[in-house]
Protein backbone atom coordinates (compact mmCIF):
# COMPACT_ATOMS: atom_id res chain seq x y z
CA UNK A 1 0.00 0.00 0.00
CA UNK A 2 1.21 3.65 -0.45
CA UNK A 3 2.32 6.03 1.66
CA UNK A 4 0.08 8.51 3.76
CA UNK A 5 1.79 10.97 5.16
CA UNK A 6 0.91 13.87 7.32
CA UNK A 7 2.73 17.10 9.06
CA UNK A 8 2.07 20.93 10.56
CA UNK A 9 4.31 23.00 12.01
CA UNK A 10 3.10 25.17 14.78
CA UNK A 11 4.34 28.51 16.33
CA UNK A 12 5.67 28.58 19.73
CA UNK A 13 4.58 30.84 22.35
CA UNK A 14 7.43 32.47 23.28
CA UNK A 15 7.41 33.35 19.49
CA UNK A 16 4.10 34.66 19.65
CA UNK A 17 4.83 36.84 22.65
CA UNK A 18 8.05 38.52 21.14
CA UNK A 19 6.33 39.31 17.71
CA UNK A 20 8.01 36.39 15.70
CA UNK A 21 6.77 34.07 12.94
CA UNK A 22 7.30 30.41 12.92
CA UNK A 23 10.81 29.55 12.45
CA UNK A 24 10.13 25.65 11.74
CA UNK A 25 9.76 24.63 8.02
CA UNK A 26 8.38 21.30 6.84
CA UNK A 27 8.38 20.21 3.68
CA UNK A 28 7.33 16.74 2.24
CA UNK A 29 6.02 13.96 -0.74
CA UNK A 30 4.93 11.42 -2.17
CA UNK A 31 6.26 10.63 -5.65
CA UNK A 32 5.54 7.44 -8.25
CA UNK A 33 8.54 6.12 -9.17
CA UNK A 34 9.30 2.84 -11.85
CA UNK A 35 10.10 0.99 -8.64
CA UNK A 36 7.00 2.02 -6.24
CA UNK A 37 6.47 5.03 -4.21
CA UNK A 38 9.09 7.08 -2.37
CA UNK A 39 8.54 9.15 0.50
CA UNK A 40 10.52 12.04 0.88
CA UNK A 41 10.35 14.78 3.74
CA UNK A 42 12.73 17.48 5.40
CA UNK A 43 12.15 19.75 8.30
CA UNK A 44 14.47 22.38 9.10
CA UNK A 45 14.55 24.48 12.89
CA UNK A 46 15.57 28.29 12.28
CA UNK A 47 17.56 29.43 14.69
CA UNK A 48 15.69 31.61 17.28
CA UNK A 49 18.51 33.83 17.35
CA UNK A 50 19.02 34.01 13.71
CA UNK A 51 17.97 36.97 11.55
CA UNK A 52 16.96 35.21 8.51
CA UNK A 53 15.48 32.04 10.35
CA UNK A 54 12.19 31.68 9.11
CA UNK A 55 13.32 31.95 4.99
CA UNK A 56 16.16 29.82 5.88
CA UNK A 57 14.05 26.57 6.67
CA UNK A 58 11.73 27.47 4.41
CA UNK A 59 14.38 27.47 1.51
CA UNK A 60 16.32 23.94 2.85
CA UNK A 61 13.17 22.74 3.20
CA UNK A 62 11.70 23.43 -0.13
CA UNK A 63 14.98 22.70 -1.82
CA UNK A 64 15.58 19.41 -0.47
CA UNK A 65 12.24 17.99 -1.16
CA UNK A 66 12.64 18.99 -5.01
CA UNK A 67 16.19 17.87 -5.09
CA UNK A 68 15.07 14.52 -3.96
CA UNK A 69 11.57 14.44 -6.14
CA UNK A 70 13.74 14.81 -8.90
CA UNK A 71 15.72 12.23 -8.08
CA UNK A 72 12.88 9.47 -7.09
CA UNK A 73 11.03 10.05 -10.26
CA UNK A 74 13.94 8.16 -12.01
CA UNK A 75 13.71 5.49 -8.79
CA UNK A 76 17.57 6.52 -8.08
CA UNK A 77 18.93 5.04 -4.82
CA UNK A 78 20.10 8.29 -3.13
CA UNK A 79 23.37 7.44 -1.47
CA UNK A 80 25.36 9.25 0.83
CA UNK A 81 27.49 11.40 -1.45
CA UNK A 82 23.88 12.87 -2.73
CA UNK A 83 22.79 14.39 0.63
CA UNK A 84 26.59 15.66 0.99
CA UNK A 85 26.05 17.63 -2.48
CA UNK A 86 22.73 18.42 -1.16
CA UNK A 87 24.15 20.13 1.96
CA UNK A 88 26.27 22.07 -0.37
CA UNK A 89 24.47 23.21 -2.80
CA UNK A 90 22.19 24.18 0.75
CA UNK A 91 24.84 26.22 1.74
CA UNK A 92 25.86 27.59 -1.41
CA UNK A 93 22.35 28.93 -1.30
CA UNK A 94 22.50 30.09 2.10
CA UNK A 95 25.98 31.61 1.71
CA UNK A 96 24.33 33.71 -1.58
CA UNK A 97 21.00 35.32 0.18
CA UNK A 98 23.24 36.22 3.27
CA UNK A 99 25.43 38.19 0.38
CA UNK A 100 22.97 39.46 -1.09
CA UNK A 101 20.89 41.22 2.26
CA UNK A 102 24.41 41.89 3.54
CA UNK A 103 24.19 39.61 6.52
CA UNK A 104 26.74 37.01 8.43
CA UNK A 105 26.14 33.71 7.04
CA UNK A 106 24.98 32.38 11.06
CA UNK A 107 21.68 34.72 10.36
CA UNK A 108 21.05 32.33 8.16
CA UNK A 109 21.34 29.62 10.70
CA UNK A 110 19.12 26.08 10.79
CA UNK A 111 18.82 22.37 11.01
CA UNK A 112 18.09 20.15 8.74
CA UNK A 113 16.53 16.92 9.06
CA UNK A 114 15.39 14.65 6.09
CA UNK A 115 14.08 11.01 5.17
CA UNK A 116 13.81 9.37 1.47
CA UNK A 117 12.16 6.24 1.69
CA UNK A 118 12.14 3.69 -1.20
CA UNK A 119 10.74 -0.10 -0.89
CA UNK A 120 13.21 -1.48 0.53
CA UNK A 121 15.78 0.87 1.31
CA UNK A 122 16.01 4.00 2.93
CA UNK A 123 18.43 7.06 3.42
CA UNK A 124 18.44 9.47 6.32
CA UNK A 125 20.19 12.89 7.43
CA UNK A 126 20.66 15.07 10.01
CA UNK A 127 22.14 18.17 11.38
CA UNK A 128 21.44 19.39 14.91
CA UNK A 129 18.90 18.97 17.10
CA UNK A 130 15.27 17.09 16.46
CA UNK A 131 14.86 13.64 15.84
CA UNK A 132 14.01 11.01 13.14
CA UNK A 133 11.97 8.18 14.37
CA UNK A 134 11.06 5.04 13.05
CA UNK A 135 8.90 1.80 13.19
CA UNK A 136 11.14 -1.01 14.18
CA UNK A 137 9.74 -3.65 12.42
CA UNK A 138 7.92 -4.52 15.71
CA UNK A 139 5.49 -1.75 16.28
CA UNK A 140 7.71 0.39 18.65
CA UNK A 141 9.20 3.30 17.86
CA UNK A 142 13.12 4.24 18.21
CA UNK A 143 15.10 6.82 16.75
CA UNK A 144 17.48 6.82 13.66
CA UNK A 145 20.36 9.01 16.16
CA UNK A 146 19.96 10.85 19.49
CA UNK A 147 19.65 14.11 19.14
CA UNK A 148 22.74 16.30 18.72
CA UNK A 149 22.28 18.97 21.30
CA UNK A 150 25.65 21.19 22.95
CA UNK A 151 26.13 21.59 26.65
CA UNK A 152 22.88 23.74 26.63
CA UNK A 153 19.54 22.75 26.24
CA UNK A 154 19.21 25.78 23.82
CA UNK A 155 22.40 25.30 21.57
CA UNK A 156 23.05 22.68 18.93
CA UNK A 157 24.68 22.39 15.36
CA UNK A 158 23.55 24.23 12.12
CA UNK A 159 23.64 23.76 8.37
CA UNK A 160 25.49 26.82 7.84
CA UNK A 161 28.49 25.74 10.95
CA UNK A 162 31.28 24.48 8.35
CA UNK A 163 31.18 23.67 4.76
CA UNK A 164 33.01 20.59 5.33
CA UNK A 165 29.89 19.77 7.93
CA UNK A 166 31.26 17.65 10.46
CA UNK A 167 28.02 17.13 11.96
CA UNK A 168 25.66 15.64 9.34
CA UNK A 169 24.88 12.60 10.09
CA UNK A 170 23.67 10.16 7.52
CA UNK A 171 22.44 6.68 7.41
CA UNK A 172 21.03 3.95 4.56
CA UNK A 173 18.65 1.02 6.26
CA UNK A 174 18.24 -2.02 3.86
CA UNK A 175 14.58 -2.31 5.22
CA UNK A 176 11.21 -1.60 4.64
CA UNK A 177 10.32 1.00 6.60
CA UNK A 178 6.91 1.11 7.65
CA UNK A 179 6.73 4.14 9.96
CA UNK A 180 8.39 7.31 10.29
CA UNK A 181 7.96 10.77 11.58
CA UNK A 182 10.21 13.67 12.28
CA UNK A 183 9.85 16.43 14.51
CA UNK A 184 12.09 19.40 15.48
CA UNK A 185 13.59 20.50 18.90
CA UNK A 186 10.09 22.11 20.03
CA UNK A 187 9.04 18.35 20.50
CA UNK A 188 12.16 16.80 21.57
CA UNK A 189 11.51 16.77 25.77
CA UNK A 190 7.78 15.55 24.87
CA UNK A 191 8.24 12.53 22.66
CA UNK A 192 11.97 11.29 23.75
CA UNK A 193 12.63 10.13 27.65
CA UNK A 194 16.02 11.71 28.13
CA UNK A 195 16.62 8.97 31.15
CA UNK A 196 16.17 5.86 29.47
CA UNK A 197 17.41 7.26 25.98
CA UNK A 198 14.16 5.90 24.98
CA UNK A 199 11.49 7.38 22.61
CA UNK A 200 8.10 7.81 25.00
CA UNK A 201 5.97 5.34 23.05
CA UNK A 202 2.04 6.27 23.89
CA UNK A 203 2.91 9.42 22.42
CA UNK A 204 3.06 7.77 18.55
CA UNK A 205 0.32 5.71 20.09
CA UNK A 206 -2.62 8.19 19.83
CA UNK A 207 -1.25 9.19 17.07
CA UNK A 208 -0.46 6.25 14.15
CA UNK A 209 -3.01 4.13 14.76
CA UNK A 210 -5.50 6.85 13.56
CA UNK A 211 -3.37 7.31 10.28
CA UNK A 212 -3.11 3.56 9.48
CA UNK A 213 -6.93 3.55 9.39
CA UNK A 214 -7.12 6.28 7.44
CA UNK A 215 -8.43 5.37 3.96
CA UNK A 216 -9.74 8.45 1.74
CA UNK A 217 -7.56 12.06 0.86
CA UNK A 218 -10.55 13.39 3.14
CA UNK A 219 -9.92 11.46 6.26
CA UNK A 220 -5.72 12.03 5.90
CA UNK A 221 -6.87 16.01 5.56
CA UNK A 222 -9.24 15.75 8.91
CA UNK A 223 -5.92 13.97 10.52
CA UNK A 224 -3.99 16.51 8.92
CA UNK A 225 -6.33 18.91 10.17
CA UNK A 226 -6.41 17.94 13.80
CA UNK A 227 -2.57 17.47 13.78
CA UNK A 228 -2.31 21.44 13.50
CA UNK A 229 -4.70 21.62 15.97
CA UNK A 230 -3.07 19.36 18.39
CA UNK A 231 0.51 20.95 18.08
CA UNK A 232 -1.39 24.52 18.49
CA UNK A 233 -3.51 23.13 21.44
CA UNK A 234 -2.82 24.36 25.19
CA UNK A 235 -1.63 20.65 26.02
CA UNK A 236 1.09 20.98 23.76
CA UNK A 237 1.88 24.63 24.81
CA UNK A 238 2.09 23.99 28.16
CA UNK A 239 5.08 22.13 27.64
CA UNK A 240 7.02 23.64 25.25
CA UNK A 241 7.07 27.44 24.15
CA UNK A 242 9.65 26.94 21.18
CA UNK A 243 8.17 25.92 17.38
CA UNK A 244 7.21 23.01 17.26
CA UNK A 245 7.04 20.40 13.74
CA UNK A 246 5.51 17.30 13.34
CA UNK A 247 5.72 14.94 9.99
CA UNK A 248 3.82 11.27 10.53
CA UNK A 249 3.58 8.62 7.68
CA UNK A 250 3.16 5.00 7.64
CA UNK A 251 2.28 1.86 4.65
CA UNK A 252 1.88 -1.48 4.76
CA UNK A 253 0.90 -1.35 8.09
CA UNK A 254 -0.89 -4.14 9.35
CA UNK B 1 -16.38 -1.95 9.90
CA UNK B 2 -18.84 -2.15 12.79
CA UNK B 3 -16.48 0.51 15.06
CA UNK B 4 -16.28 2.72 12.88
CA UNK B 5 -16.17 6.17 14.25
CA UNK B 6 -16.15 9.27 12.31
CA UNK B 7 -12.90 10.93 11.65
CA UNK B 8 -14.04 14.39 12.77
CA UNK B 9 -14.65 12.45 16.21
CA UNK B 10 -11.23 10.39 17.01
CA UNK B 11 -9.45 11.47 19.97
CA UNK B 12 -6.14 12.43 17.73
CA UNK B 13 -3.14 13.09 19.42
CA UNK B 14 -1.44 11.68 22.81
CA UNK B 15 -2.09 13.17 26.62
CA UNK B 16 0.95 11.38 27.88
CA UNK B 17 4.23 12.81 27.21
CA UNK B 18 7.89 11.90 28.20
CA UNK B 19 7.99 12.63 31.82
CA UNK B 20 11.84 14.64 31.48
CA UNK B 21 12.78 16.93 34.23
CA UNK B 22 12.78 20.55 33.16
CA UNK B 23 15.92 21.68 31.85
CA UNK B 24 17.26 24.05 34.10
CA UNK B 25 18.36 27.50 33.86
CA UNK B 26 20.56 28.77 36.56
CA UNK B 27 20.81 32.43 37.55
CA UNK B 28 22.68 33.85 40.54
CA UNK B 29 21.68 37.60 41.87
CA UNK B 30 24.62 39.19 42.97
CA UNK B 31 23.08 41.95 44.89
CA UNK B 32 25.20 45.05 46.08
CA UNK B 33 23.73 45.39 49.86
CA UNK B 34 26.34 47.70 51.05
CA UNK B 35 25.02 50.85 53.27
CA UNK B 36 25.08 53.36 50.45
CA UNK B 37 22.02 51.22 49.36
CA UNK B 38 20.31 52.04 52.40
CA UNK B 39 17.22 53.88 52.72
CA UNK B 40 14.71 53.89 49.30
CA UNK B 41 17.26 52.06 46.67
CA UNK B 42 17.22 48.95 49.12
CA UNK B 43 13.68 48.92 49.50
CA UNK B 44 13.53 49.06 46.07
CA UNK B 45 16.16 45.78 45.23
CA UNK B 46 13.75 44.14 48.17
CA UNK B 47 10.42 44.78 46.04
CA UNK B 48 12.38 44.52 42.36
CA UNK B 49 13.36 40.78 43.76
CA UNK B 50 9.72 40.10 44.63
CA UNK B 51 8.62 41.64 41.37
CA UNK B 52 11.27 38.79 39.74
CA UNK B 53 10.24 36.19 41.28
CA UNK B 54 6.11 37.13 40.38
CA UNK B 55 6.94 37.98 36.62
CA UNK B 56 8.34 34.37 36.78
CA UNK B 57 5.84 32.51 38.40
CA UNK B 58 3.48 34.12 35.64
CA UNK B 59 5.37 32.05 33.03
CA UNK B 60 4.60 28.58 33.41
CA UNK B 61 8.12 27.14 31.82
CA UNK B 62 10.41 30.00 33.91
CA UNK B 63 8.50 28.24 36.90
CA UNK B 64 9.96 24.95 36.11
CA UNK B 65 13.32 25.75 34.65
CA UNK B 66 14.77 28.81 36.17
CA UNK B 67 16.92 28.41 39.62
CA UNK B 68 17.50 31.24 41.50
CA UNK B 69 20.54 32.03 43.89
CA UNK B 70 21.12 35.24 45.88
CA UNK B 71 24.60 36.19 46.96
CA UNK B 72 24.69 40.22 48.96
CA UNK B 73 27.29 41.70 49.34
CA UNK B 74 28.70 43.67 52.18
CA UNK B 75 29.88 41.40 52.85
CA UNK B 76 29.48 38.53 50.78
CA UNK B 77 27.71 36.14 51.51
CA UNK B 78 25.55 33.48 50.37
CA UNK B 79 21.98 34.72 50.82
CA UNK B 80 19.74 32.16 49.22
CA UNK B 81 21.20 28.97 47.18
CA UNK B 82 19.82 27.76 44.30
CA UNK B 83 15.94 27.49 44.27
CA UNK B 84 13.03 26.93 41.78
CA UNK B 85 11.05 30.05 41.11
CA UNK B 86 7.56 28.52 43.70
CA UNK B 87 11.07 27.20 46.05
CA UNK B 88 12.53 30.46 46.14
CA UNK B 89 11.57 32.85 49.11
CA UNK B 90 13.80 36.00 49.16
CA UNK B 91 14.21 37.29 52.62
CA UNK B 92 13.97 41.27 53.14
CA UNK B 93 17.26 42.55 52.33
CA UNK B 94 19.06 45.17 54.63
CA UNK B 95 21.76 47.38 53.62
CA UNK B 96 24.89 47.86 55.73
CA UNK B 97 28.72 47.56 55.08
CA UNK B 98 31.22 48.23 52.71
CA UNK B 99 30.81 46.98 48.93
CA UNK B 100 33.19 43.85 48.36
CA UNK B 101 32.06 43.07 44.59
CA UNK B 102 34.86 40.82 43.89
CA UNK B 103 34.59 38.19 46.53
CA UNK B 104 30.76 38.16 45.62
CA UNK B 105 31.52 37.28 42.05
CA UNK B 106 33.89 35.01 42.38
CA UNK B 107 31.21 33.60 44.63
CA UNK B 108 28.69 33.58 42.23
CA UNK B 109 30.94 31.70 39.61
CA UNK B 110 31.70 28.94 42.07
CA UNK B 111 28.06 28.41 42.52
CA UNK B 112 27.30 28.15 38.63
CA UNK B 113 30.25 25.66 38.18
CA UNK B 114 28.94 23.71 41.55
CA UNK B 115 25.46 23.82 40.04
CA UNK B 116 26.62 22.65 36.66
CA UNK B 117 27.97 19.81 38.12
CA UNK B 118 25.09 18.78 39.79
CA UNK B 119 22.73 18.64 37.02
CA UNK B 120 25.26 16.62 35.02
CA UNK B 121 25.21 13.83 38.31
CA UNK B 122 21.79 14.01 37.91
CA UNK B 123 21.17 13.66 34.25
CA UNK B 124 19.56 16.96 34.17
CA UNK B 125 19.85 19.41 31.04
CA UNK B 126 20.52 23.04 31.60
CA UNK B 127 21.07 26.42 29.73
CA UNK B 128 24.09 28.83 29.79
CA UNK B 129 23.83 30.26 33.55
CA UNK B 130 23.64 33.88 34.27
CA UNK B 131 25.45 35.86 36.85
CA UNK B 132 23.66 39.21 37.00
CA UNK B 133 25.43 41.70 38.87
CA UNK B 134 23.58 44.71 40.62
CA UNK B 135 25.21 47.28 41.86
CA UNK B 136 25.37 51.54 42.92
CA UNK B 137 28.37 51.46 43.96
CA UNK B 138 32.53 50.43 43.52
CA UNK B 139 33.96 47.70 44.70
CA UNK B 140 35.20 48.31 48.05
CA UNK B 141 38.17 45.04 47.34
CA UNK B 142 40.10 43.99 44.99
CA UNK B 143 38.16 43.02 41.84
CA UNK B 144 40.69 42.63 39.09
CA UNK B 145 41.35 38.84 39.95
CA UNK B 146 37.31 37.68 39.78
CA UNK B 147 36.81 40.61 36.13
CA UNK B 148 39.56 37.84 35.09
CA UNK B 149 37.72 34.97 36.10
CA UNK B 150 34.04 36.72 34.44
CA UNK B 151 36.54 37.19 31.04
CA UNK B 152 37.76 33.51 31.24
CA UNK B 153 34.58 31.99 31.55
CA UNK B 154 32.69 34.01 29.02
CA UNK B 155 35.29 32.70 26.86
CA UNK B 156 34.80 29.83 28.09
CA UNK B 157 30.83 29.95 27.35
CA UNK B 158 30.71 28.74 30.97
CA UNK B 159 28.27 31.36 31.53
CA UNK B 160 26.67 34.88 30.83
CA UNK B 161 27.65 37.74 32.83
CA UNK B 162 25.66 41.03 33.07
CA UNK B 163 26.26 44.05 35.12
CA UNK B 164 23.53 46.06 36.07
CA UNK B 165 24.13 49.34 37.23
CA UNK B 166 21.68 51.40 39.55
CA UNK B 167 21.71 55.37 39.66
CA UNK B 168 25.32 56.23 40.97
CA UNK B 169 27.23 52.97 39.83
CA UNK B 170 31.10 52.97 38.95
CA UNK B 171 30.03 52.22 35.16
CA UNK B 172 34.14 52.66 34.38
CA UNK B 173 34.99 49.55 37.01
CA UNK B 174 31.90 47.90 35.35
CA UNK B 175 33.29 48.10 32.15
CA UNK B 176 36.52 46.44 33.05
CA UNK B 177 34.73 43.62 35.09
CA UNK B 178 32.31 42.64 32.51
CA UNK B 179 32.51 41.57 28.75
CA UNK B 180 29.55 42.82 27.83
CA UNK B 181 29.00 46.54 28.19
CA UNK B 182 27.41 47.51 31.69
CA UNK B 183 23.55 48.67 31.77
CA UNK B 184 21.91 51.48 33.74
CA UNK B 185 18.72 49.96 35.02
CA UNK B 186 15.81 51.92 34.30
CA UNK B 187 13.48 51.38 37.11
CA UNK B 188 13.15 47.44 37.95
CA UNK B 189 11.55 45.92 34.61
CA UNK B 190 12.26 42.46 35.43
CA UNK B 191 9.98 40.70 32.77
CA UNK B 192 11.41 42.67 29.78
CA UNK B 193 15.08 41.56 31.47
CA UNK B 194 14.34 38.27 31.55
CA UNK B 195 12.72 37.91 28.11
CA UNK B 196 15.52 39.69 26.81
CA UNK B 197 18.06 37.55 28.04
CA UNK B 198 16.38 34.12 27.39
CA UNK B 199 15.98 35.14 23.92
CA UNK B 200 19.57 35.88 23.63
CA UNK B 201 20.38 33.25 24.94
CA UNK B 202 19.23 31.31 22.07
CA UNK B 203 22.02 32.45 20.25
CA UNK B 204 24.22 30.52 17.33
CA UNK B 205 26.51 28.47 17.75
CA UNK B 206 29.75 30.42 18.12
CA UNK B 207 31.48 27.69 15.57
CA UNK B 208 29.21 29.62 12.60
CA UNK B 209 32.43 31.62 10.14
CA UNK B 210 32.72 34.73 10.83
CA UNK B 211 29.87 34.70 13.71
CA UNK B 212 29.79 37.14 16.95
CA UNK B 213 27.19 36.80 19.75
CA UNK B 214 23.71 38.18 19.05
CA UNK B 215 22.47 39.87 22.16
CA UNK B 216 18.71 41.52 21.23
CA UNK B 217 18.92 45.17 22.28
CA UNK B 218 18.27 46.19 25.68
CA UNK B 219 15.10 47.75 24.40
CA UNK B 220 12.54 48.76 27.66
CA UNK B 221 14.11 48.19 30.63
CA UNK B 222 17.99 50.23 30.24
CA UNK B 223 18.91 53.76 29.64
CA UNK B 224 21.78 52.45 27.66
Amino acid sequence: MTWRAIGQRAIGTAHVQSGKVCEDALAFQRVTSPDGDVLIACASDGAGSALFAAEASQLVTEKTVKVLCNYAKDAYVVRDVDIIMLAEELYDELNRRAALVNCALNEFSCTFLGCYIQNHQAIFFQIGDGAIVREDGHGSFTPVWWPHNGEYSNTTTFLVDDPSFPNLRITTLDQDIREVAIFTDGLQNLILNTEAVSVHQPFFGALFPWLRKSKTDEEIQILQQKLGEYLSGSLINSRTDDDKTLFLATRNFE
Amino acid sequence: MSDYIPFEQIPFGSESFADNPEPRCPCVLLLDTSGSMSGVPIQQLNEGIATFKNELLSDPLATKRVEVAIVTFGPARLESDFHTVSNFFPNQLTASGDTPMGEAITMGIGLVTKRKQDYKNAGIAYYKPWIILITDGSPTDSWRGAAAQVKEGEAGKKFAFFAIGVESANFEILKEISVRDPLKLKGLMFREFFTWLSASMKMVSSKNPGSNINLLPPSGWSDL
